[in-house]
């Protein structure tokens, strides 16, 4: 995609008609917006997904945000499959979440998490194309006074078959945006797909590599001036003073302003100047109550949690607690899970002009509509008075997803300097200490088995934050969080793989004052854990292979067991491995995708660890771009696998202690293990890429520690035990 | 029946500009929170009485960040005096666990019918104010907010 700035702002479409058809009041249920459209230069808009120029360029619009993990690619190819275009003249842009407000939701939700970018807008995008489709068939056919029927359509152009006349989109796409959208065109048969289903290039990769992309951090504009904050550093304190006068006369310094009740920010020529300006301010806060908390209060509290009397019930069938009781074998054990900062690569930032008649932010975010949402609230500007320009994101994994604090702070600062555009910018050190951490947990597991060693019964007992709680109590379902159950559920997008006699999984809600946040995979991650290494341990205690062990309980659960089968087979399970080469498994159903993984690594006798290979097999229903979902999967273990060896948020007098990489650090290259994907879509459903992978890497890495040296580790990350990855 | 009780009721109060959530097959994909029984509630509430746009307005964004605490204004032209005033001002939500959300109840004392409050609102959707006025006639105005889903929250 091109982005120049400031044109930015000028990408507004121009409408070309005031009349709004009757599509338009039906909202985003019919991906059509007033009659005619028209992109920016003037092209016509066949439908909202679809802009066709003269030259045959076709821009598909899209909603949901590009952070690397391939949606702009993979949304367009879908659109192009429909609209039969010539791929190699295709470009993408995002529609602003002001045009959308404007148009009804033209263009439905932009929220890019979940891993449901694409699963969740495939049907209308496709819709969308096959649509304009159909229009310029029409026109075409009009311009011909033929039956649009006599015509075909490939590659972008238009094909009268009785008489050999041609055309292109291009000489038609005016004429066609003239034309009312037909209803409900059928969408092609999945097995006759062209473009869906293969390993495309990225559409962005040129840009990204001639340094083209704008991310929020890069913007300039006209005028600019820069920011930076500083919020309290307990989370729930308040500004209490700041000496303004002690920086004032400090070279490039604008304004020291407070943010809200809780933050300062400097303003300044440049960036370093208001970081210089912002270090030798002298502040004082007010701390609160929240100053005494730790690191191991917050585990005290979490410990009680585990034998609690009251917990909210996430799975259940049978009596899980008798069985037990009266199990020939008992096996229990207790794990814990840390804090954990997204730690985007590039720090939260937006910039933002406000006036008394306009507010306009430009930000990276995985939610184009919730920064706008943030951005009517902070300038108090009604919503045709605002907009949003996205700018590419410097990492997402949900940070920029559900919190759009940095969009509030950017607006209530420019709203102290009216006119002048200001980009606000954290520091890393803020970035680190203003998370919205991976909520904190421990799980304590008790399996009991019968006489003939078979399982029959198993209690799951997580005691822990809630991130519903803090961000969405209105999702909560009876004061419980159904988030906390991700991966263990009875039934659907997250169900759990194992059929167990007597089964009880719950949760002691403990809320500490650090806030919580959805970290790409969310809840899947700790519990993928504790249910994937538990169950390693219940197979050792049986005398059972882990895959045999699983196999077991895993009869009725025939697509979770054909990804595990999937990863044994190709990475020789059973098999005597290399000499000191050791294997873990792990498997679990998350965001509607069956995913496993076998890790191979060795132990030195230092305790550094070498993943040698994962192999990782996914079934997401469909795959888009199988090329892209490969990276995806590698992508996931990098984070995945930092999380488990390196990353952890720890709290001293209620703030985070991590204030940068050196304390907060991310697997290197050379640390990365060969990733072996394994691609095996069944069809029938759509399930997500971007974070089902995540959570199987460290528990196979986890299992495999465990068969080569005999030790279970269950405290993260592992650094605390001494284990480096190399 | 639900749809088809709303749908009368729709018509019977003269046409809410609640057109723009008829739901296809796209939208029930993304509706993560069923409508409630709102219209039914409203019914009880009103009687057999018309209930007419106008006179009431909503001041509500279009859309939230966060449902969890969502401004809410409503105002009814009125002159609040003995002889005419607003008796009460009922508040309703579509997709809320109860469509009762708030009620307030004023009389000629109050001086001016303009209420402000905060609400919770669980899910994109539908807010209705009626204003009950002291000649026994049902006034309304309604409004569509989204309220933008968190980044990862899946329903389970």
């Amino acid at each position: 995609m091109i982005i120049d700035t400031p044109k930015i702002s000028r990408r507004s479409f121009i409408i070309g008609s005031a009349a709004i058809g009757s599509g338009l009041a039906l909202g985003m249920n019919i991906p059509f917006g007033p009659r005619v459209a028209r992109a920016a230069d003037g092209s016509p808009e066949v439908t909202a997904w679809v802009v066709i120029r003269p030259d045959d360029t076709v821009v598909i619009r899209i909603a949901r945000s590009e952070m690397g993990q391939g949606t702009l690619t993979g949304l367009a190819q879908m659109c192009a499959e429909e609209l039969e275009c010539d791929w190699s003249k295709v470009t993408t842009e995002y529609p602003t979440p002001g045009q959308s407000v404007a148009r009804k939701r033209a263009w439905g939700d932009f929220s890019t998490g979940g891993s449901r970018g694409i699963r969740e807008s495939h049907e209308y995008v496709r819709k969308g194309g096959a649509t304009a489709r159909v229009m310029l068939v029409q026109a075409a056919a009009d311009a011909w006074k033929v039956p649009a029927a006599e015509c075909s359509v490939a590659n972008s152009v238009i094909t009268h078959g009785p008489s050999g006349r041609k055309t292109t989109f291009g000489a038609v796409a005016e004429a066609a945006s003239r034309i009312t959208p037909p209803k409900d065109v059928p969408l092609k048969d999945p097995k006759t797909w062209k473009l869906i289903g293969k390993p495309i290039k990225r559409l962005d990769t040129t840009d990204k590599l001639t340094g083209k992309q704008i991310y929020g951090a890069d913007l300039t504009l006209p005028g600019m001036l820069n920011a930076t904050i500083k919020e309290c550093p307990v989370f729930g304190g308040k500004v209490k003073s700041f000496d303004a006068a002690k920086v004032a006369g400090m070279k490039g310094v604008k304004k020291v302003v407070q943010v809200g009740d809780t933050a300062v920010a400097v303003i300044a020529d440049t960036w370093w100047q208001a970081k210089t300006a912002l270090d030798a301010l002298p502040i004082v806060w007010d701390e609160g109550e929240n100053a005494k908390v730790s690191s191991a209060s917050i585990a005290d509290l979490l410990k009680a949690g585990l034998d609690a009397d009251q917990a909210f019930v996430g799975n259940q069938n049978g009596d899980a607690k008798t069985a037990i009781a009266g199990a020939a074998k008992r096996v229990e054990a207790v794990y814990a899970y840390p804090y954990q900062n997204h730690a985007a690569m590039e720090p939260m930032n937006a910039t933002a002009r406000y006036t008394a008649d306009k507010c306009e932010v430009w930000c990276g975010t995985q939610n184009g509509e919730a920064a706008f949402a943030a951005t009517l609230t902070a300038s108090g500007l009604p919503a045709d008075k605002c907009e949003v320009y996205k700018l590419l994101l410097g990492g997402g994994f949900g940070r920029r997803g559900a919190f759009h604090d940095y969009v509030r702070q950017a607006v209530l600062v420019a709203k102290q300097m009216p006119g002048v555009p200001v980009k606000l910018l954290w520091t890393r050190e803020e970035d680190m200490t203003q998370g919205r951490y991976h909520p904190v947990t421990q799980c304590k597991l008790v399996g009991g088995f019968d006489a003939g060693n078979n399982l029959t019964g198993l209690h799951m007992r997580i005691s822990g934050q809630s991130i519903l709680t803090a961000v969405r109590p209105e999702a909560l379902k009876d004061g419980a969080d159904p988030a906390t159950f991700q991966g263990v559920v009875p039934s659907g997008e997250f169900e759990f793989g194992y059929s167990v006699p007597n089964l009880l999984i719950d949760h002691a809600m403990r809320n500490p004052h650090v806030p919580p946040g959805f970290w790409r995979g969310v809840n899947i991650n700790q519990n993928a854990i504790y249910i994937e290494c538990f169950m390693d341990e219940l197979a050792q205690a049986a005398g059972q292979d882990a895959l045999e062990f699983r196999r077991k309980l895993m009869a009725k659960h025939p697509k979770h067991l054909a990804v595990l089968n999937a990863v044994a087979e190709r990475a020789g399970w059973g098999k005597p491995a290399p000499q000191g080469v050791f294997r873990g498994l792990a498997q679990m159903k998350a965001f509607n995708s069956y995913v496993a993984a076998c890790a191979e690594i060795s132990v030195s006798g230092d305790n550094k660890v070498k993943i040698q290979r994962i192999v990782c097999a996914t079934d997401p229903g469909y795959a888009v771009n199988p090329a892209q979902i490969e990276r995806q999967i590698a992508g996931s273990f990098v984070y995945g696998l930092s999380a488990v060896f390196d990353q952890e948020c720890t709290v001293k007098n209620g703030r985070i202690e991590q204030t940068n990489f050196n304390t907060y650090n991310s697997m290197r290259i050379a640390q990365m293990p060969k990733v072996e994907a394994i691609v095996m879509p069944s069809g029938g459903f759509w399930g997500g890429v971007g974070e089902p992978t995540i959570c199987v890497a460290a528990p196979a890495v986890l299992n495999a520690y465990f068969a080569a040296t005999g030790k279970r580790i269950r405290s993260f990350p592992l650094k605390n035990h001494g284990i480096a990855l190399v | 029946m639900k749809h088809g009780s709303r749908r009368q009721f729709l018509a019977a109060s003269g046409g809410l500009a609640i057109g723009a959530v008829l739901p296809t097959r796209a939208a029930a994909q993304l509706a993560r929170v069923p409508p409630n029984n709102m219209p039914d509630v409203i019914r009880k509430l009103v009687g057999p009485a018309p209930i007419k746009p106008g006179k009431v307005k909503i001041g509500l964004p279009p859309l939230v960040e966060n449902g969890n605490l969502v401004p809410l204004s409503i105002s009814v032209e009125s002159p609040m005096t003995e002889a005419d005033h607003v008796k009460a001002i009922h508040v309703f939500t579509e997709k809320n666990p109860l469509p009762e959300t708030v009620s307030f109840y004023l009389g000629p004392r109050a001086g001016r019918a303009d209420i402000a409050t905060r609400i919770r609102l669980a899910d994109t959707q539908t807010v209705v104010a009626i204003a009950q006025l002291s000649d026994g006639s049902f006034w309304s105005d309604s409004t569509h907010v989204i309220v933008t889903l968190a980044a990862c929250l899946e329903e389970l």
